[in-house]
C-alpha cells in the first residue's frame, strides 16, 4: 500500500538532515502508528510521503505509484489530513467537499452518497453549509476529515488527527479507522498518544532525530504492546527510571493533588449554623 | 468600566501601539533602509504634488479671480471634510477593528485603558494629518494675498482650534459606521457595487479638478470663473456654515469682515467643538468596551448557503474556487474585481485628459500612443494582482501539493481567470476609447487601424504581464496570512509586476508617440518613415509576440519541478 525506501530530506539552507534513510512498508488492512518527539521527523516524512515536500533521497509508492514519477496516480489513492485544519476558510464546509470531490473525479451520486454518511456520522450537519471560517477548531478537523474520504482513499494518512478533539470526536475517528481498514485499506498516523496507538495500530514505528529507529507489531504481541512506552522512552533518549515509573504509575493511579481543607470563617460558620438549624 | 484608571498602563499601552506601528529600535538592513527611503521619497513627491496643487488653487481664487474669502471658505470645508474622512477610517480601523483588542483583554488592563491608549495615537495621527493640510494652505493663502505678519499668528491659533473637531466628529460617526459595515458584512456583490462606485466617483471627481487646474496652468490669460461659477462660489462661501467661521476667523478680519464677525465665530467655533468633543468623549466612553466585546464575539460571525452537490470539471472547480476566494473577501475584491471593472472610467478620464494637453501642445498624433499608454498602465496596475496568486493560498498551500492534479492544470486554470478579467477590462477600455476618440464628433483622434492595433498589442502585452507576475510568485511566494487567511500585504513580487508593466507601457507608448511624428532609422536607412502607423503597430506587435512568448515559457518551463520545490 505505501513503501518507504531509503528517504532522505534536507531543508534547503538547512544542515541538518531533517529524515535520513528511512524504509518501511505498509499493508492492506492495517492501523500504522508514527511515533516520535516534537521535531523527530514525523511531519517532515508525512509531508514527503503525501507529495507536499521533495526529498532529495529515496523513493516513496503509494499503492505501486512512485509520488515523484506518477504523482496523479499516486495521490488519487491518498488522502491526507494536516495537523493544523488549514482549510479554504471562506468557502462553506460543502462548497469546500464539492470542491475536493471534483479534483478527486468522485461522481455526484456517489459524494452526496458519502457526505450524507460523513455527515451524520461526525454530527457536521448542522453546519455543513455555513462558512468554515465560523468552524471551531475541532469542526475544521472533522470538515478535513471529510473531505480526506470523500473518494474513499486506500491510504488515509494523518498527521496527529485527534488533537484538540472532544471525547466524542475521537471515539468516532478510531471508529472509523477500524472500519476503513476493515475494507482492506490503510490507516497511517502520527501521534503522541502511546495508549491510543497501543490499542488502536497494528505496527508501530519510532522515529528520532531523523532516524526510524524501530519497527514492530503491536497486534498479538502482548509483550510489544507493555513495553511500548518503555521502548518509545528509551529510543528517544529520554528514558529515566524514576521518570518512566512515575509515568507507568499515572497511568495506574489517580493523580488528584488533595486539596487543602478549607479555611473556617464567620460567613461558613453561620451557613453551617443554618444547616443546623434546619436540620 | 468604572475601574479605576492606571496611567502607567495607559503609558504602557501607548508604548506597545507606537512599537507596533513604527517598529522597535533594530538595526534595519541596508536593504530595509532604501526601501524606507524611497517609501519616503515616494510620499514626499505626492505630497509635493498636493501642495502644488494648493498653490495653482489659491493662485485661480485669489489673484486672478479676487475672491480670497470664498478660497478661505472652499479650503476650509475641503480641509475638515478630507480630515474627518481621515479620521473616521483612523478611528474604525485602530479604535473598533484592531486586531489587538482581544488580545489586550487577556492582560490586567480595562476597556477604559485600552481606549485611552488608542485614542492617543489616534488623535496623534489626526494631529499629523490636520498640520500637513493646514500648514501648507493657510501659508500659501498668506504669501498669495499679501497677508499681515498678524495673519500668520491667528492662522496657528486656528489651526490648533480645527485640529479637535474632525477627532470629535469621527468619533461619534464611527459607531453608525461599525453598524453599517456589520450590516453588510457578508454581501459580497453589493459591496464590490459600492466599491466600484466610490472608486470612479472620487476618480472622476479628482480627474475634474485636474483637469481644470491644467487648463489654467495652460493659458493663464484666460478668465477662470464664468460669473456664473463665480456667484455659485459667493453663494456658498456665504451660506456654509461652519466652514464660513473658520474662514472669518482666519481671514475675515483683513477682508474686510471686521473684528466682530472674527470674534462672533470664534465663540461658535469653540462652542461646536466643545460641544462635540464632550458628546463625542461620553458616547464613546459608554459604548466603546461594548463594541469591542461584540466585535470579539462575532467575529467569526460567517453566511450560511445552502446549495445542492454539484459536479464541476477539474478545472472547472478551481477557476470557482479562485474566483470566490478573491469576492469573499473585501481587500481582494477592492484590489482587484473593483479595480478592473473600474478601469474603463479611468482609461477615459485619464487619456481624455493626456489627449486634450497633448493635442494642444504637440498634435493629434500623439493620441495613438497616448491611448496604449494608458490602457497597458491600467492593465499592469489590474494584473499585477496575479503576483500574490500562489502567496494568497496561505496557510491552505499544502493543498495545491496533496490534490491529483497537475500544477500546470492549477497555474493555467489562475492564468485563465487573471487573463479572463484582464482581457475583459482591456475590451471595454478599448471599447470606451473608441467610442470617445474614434468618432466624427471627436474629430476622429483615434482611427479604425488604430483601435484594432491597440487592443491586439493590449491584449498581449496583458496576457505577457500576467504570466509574468505569476511566475514571480512561483519564484518566491511569500505566505504570510492573518485571521481567516488573508495576506497581511501585498508582497515584493506585486511592485515588481507593476514597475515591469509600467515600464513597457512608457516604452511602447513613446515609442508610437515618437515616431509617429519622426521616421524611424538606422544611420541614413529609413526603416518606418514618419507617421506610418501600420508599420508602428507591425513592430510593437511583433516584439509584444516576442514578450508573450517569452512571459509563457517563464511561465510553464520546468514549472512542474519549480512548483514541487516550494515549501510551505
Amino acid at each position: 500500500m505505501l513503501t518507504v525506501t531509503n528517504l532522505r530530506k534536507v531543508y534547503p539552507k538547512s544542515d541538518r538532515v531533517a529524515v535520513d534513510d528511512i524504509s518501511f512498508e505498509l499493508r492492506p488492512g492495517e492501523i500504522f502508528g508514527f511515533l516520535g518527539q516534537n521535531g523527530a521527523g514525523k511531519s517532515t516524512t508525512i509531508k514527503c510521503l503525501t507529495g507536499i515536500l521533495p526529498f532529495e533521497g529515496g523513493t516513496i509508492e503509494v499503492c505501486g505509484y512512485d509520488i515523484q514519477k506518477e504523482p496523479i496516480k499516486a495521490k488519487m489513492n491518498m488522502g491526507y489530513v494536516p495537523d493544523n485544519h488549514s482549510v479554504y476558510e471562506k468557502l462553506t464546509g460543502r462548497e469546500y467537499v464539492n470542491y475536493v470531490a471534483d479534483l478527486y473525479r468522485v461522481s455526484k451520486a456517489d459524494r452526496t452518497e458519502r457526505l450524507e454518511r460523513y455527515l451524520d456520522l461526525f454530527k457536521l450537519r448542522f453546519a455543513i453549509d455555513k462558512q468554515i471560517k465560523a468552524y471551531s477548531h475541532g469542526m475544521k478537523q472533522k470538515i478535513c476529515i471529510i473531505a480526506a474520504l470523500i473518494h474513499e482513499p486506500k491510504l488515509w494518512v494523518l498527521d496527529e488527527p485527534m488533537m484538540g478533539l472532544d471525547p466524542q470526536s475521537t471515539a468516532e475517528i478510531i471508529a472509523y479507522m477500524r472500519e476503513h481498514c476493515a475494507k482492506g485499506n490503510t490507516v497511517f498516523f502520527s501521534s503522541h498518544n502511546l495508549d491510543l496507538v497501543k490499542r488502536l495500530c497494528h505496527r508501530v514505528a519510532i522515529i528520532n532525530e531523523g532516524h526510524l529507529i524501530d519497527c514492530f507489531d503491536l497486534a498479538g504481541n502482548e509483550e510489544n504492546k507493555a513495553n511500548l512506552e518503555e521502548r518509545f522512552f528509551k529510543i528517544t533518549g529520554t528514558y529515566e527510571k524514576r521518570l518512566f515509573e512515575d509515568y507507568v504509575a499515572q497511568e495506574q493511579e489517580e493523580m488528584r493533588p488533595d486539596m487543602p481543607a478549607p479555611e473556617s470563617d464567620g460567613a461558613e460558620e453561620k451557613a453551617s449554623d443554618g444547616v443546623t438549624t434546619e436540620e | 468600566m468604572k475601574d479605576k484608571i492606571s496611567w502607567l498602563s495607559v503609558r504602557s499601552l501607548v508604548r506597545l501601539e507606537m512599537r507596533a506601528r513604527f517598529g522597535s529600535r533594530v538595526d534595519m538592513t541596508a536593504k530595509a533602509k532604501a526601501s524606507k527611503a524611497l517609501s519616503i521619497i515616494f510620499t514626499l513627491a505626492i505630497y509635493a504634488v498636493l501642495v502644488t496643487g494648493i498653490y495653482y488653487l489659491a493662485e485661480m481664487f485669489v489673484r486672478r479671480s479676487h475672491m480670497p474669502f470664498e478660497f478661505l471658505v472652499v479650503a476650509m470645508t475641503f480641509t475638515v471634510c478630507v480630515t474627518t474622512i481621515v479620521a473616521i477610517g483612523n478611528v474604525v480601523k485602530n479604535l473598533y477593528l484592531s486586531g489587538d483588542n482581544e488580545l489586550l483583554l487577556r492582560f490586567p488592563v480595562n476597556g477604559r485603558e485600552i481606549l485611552i491608549s488608542k485614542s492617543i495615537y489616534c488623535f496623534l495621527h489626526n494631529v499629523v494629518i490636520n498640520l500637513l493640510i493646514m500648514i501648507p494652505l493657510c501659508v500659501i493663502y498668506g504669501v498669495v494675498s499679501s497677508a499681515p505678519v498678524g495673519y500668520y499668528f491667528v492662522a496657528i491659533a486656528v489651526t490648533l482650534l480645527a485640529i479637535p473637531l474632525p477627532y470629535a466628529i469621527a468619533n461619534l460617526l464611527a459607531i453608525p459606521v461599525m453598524m453599517i459595515m456589520n450590516l453588510v458584512k457578508n454581501q459580497f456583490l453589493l459591496v464590490l457595487i459600492l466599491l466600484i462606485a466610490a472608486i470612479c466617483g472620487v476618480f472622476i471627481l479628482y480627474m475634474t479638478a485636474l483637469s481644470g487646474v491644467l487648463e489654467y496652468m495652460r493659458d493663464e490669460s484666460e478668465s477662470m470663473f464664468s460669473p456664473a461659477v463665480m456667484d455659485i462660489f459667493r453663494n456658498f462661501a456665504n451660506s456654509a456654515y461652519p466652514f464660513r467661521w473658520y474662514a472669518l476667523l482666519l481671514g475675515g478680519w483683513f477682508s474686510g469682515y471686521g473684528s466682530q464677525a472674527a470674534g462672533l465665530s470664534f465663540l461658535y467655533l469653540f462652542l461646536i467643538t466643545a460641544a462635540l468633543c464632550v458628546g463625542a468623549y461620553f458616547v464613546t466612553s459608554r459604548t466603546y468596551y461594548q463594541i469591542i466585546l461584540n466585535g470579539i464575539e462575532t467575529e467569526k460571525v460567517s453566511f450560511q448557503k445552502k446549495i445542492p452537490n454539484i459536479k464541476r470539471s477539474v478545472f472547472g472547480t478551481l477557476l470557482h474556487r479562485e474566483f470566490f476566494l478573491i469576492l469573499r473577501s473585501f481587500n481582494y475584491s477592492f484590489q482587484y474585481l473593483a479595480m478592473a471593472v473600474a478601469a474603463p472610467v479611468m482609461v477615459y478620464y485619464c487619456n481624455d485628459l493626456a489627449a486634450t494637453m497633448g493635442k494642444n501642445t504637440v498634435g493629434a498624433a500623439i493620441v495613438p500612443g497616448l491611448t496604449l499608454l494608458v490602457i497597458i498602465i491600467f492593465s499592469a496596475i489590474i494584473v499585477s494582482f496575479a503576483s500574490t496568486s500562489i502567496s494568497r493560498e496561505g496557510n491552505a498551500f499544502y493543498h495545491t501539493k496533496i490534490v491529483p492534479v497537475s500544477y500546470t492544470t492549477q497555474i493555467l486554470a489562475k492564468l485563465f481567470l487573471y487573463g479572463a478579467v484582464g482581457t475583459a477590462s482591456v475590451v471595454l477600455s478599448t471599447v470606451v476609447v473608441a467610442a470617445a476618440f474614434g468618432t466624427d464628433k471627436a474629430g476622429n483622434l483615434l482611427t479604425s487601424l488604430d483601435i484594432g492595433c491597440i487592443f491586439i498589442i493590449s491584449q498581449m502585452i496583458t496576457m505577457a504581464l500576467t504570466c509574468l507576475a505569476i511566475a514571480a510568485d512561483v519564484k518566491s511566494p511569500t505566505f504570510n496570512v492573518v485571521g481567516d487567511g488573508e495576506m497581511v500585504s501585498a508582497n515584493k513580487n506585486m511592485v515588481v509586476s507593476l514597475l515591469v508593466g509600467i515600464v513597457v507601457a512608457a516604452l511602447f507608448g513613446v515609442f508610437t508617440m515618437v515616431f509617429s511624428f519622426l521616421p524611424l532609422q538606422v544611420g541614413d536607412v529609413v526603416i518606418v518613415p514618419a507617421g506610418e502607423m501600420n508599420n508602428i503597430y507591425a513592430i510593437l506587435a511583433g516584439i509584444s509576440v516576442v514578450i508573450l512568448a517569452g512571459s509563457i515559457a517563464a511561465l510553464f518551463a520546468n514549472l512542474e519541478r519549480r512548483y514541487q520545490k516550494i515549501a510551505p
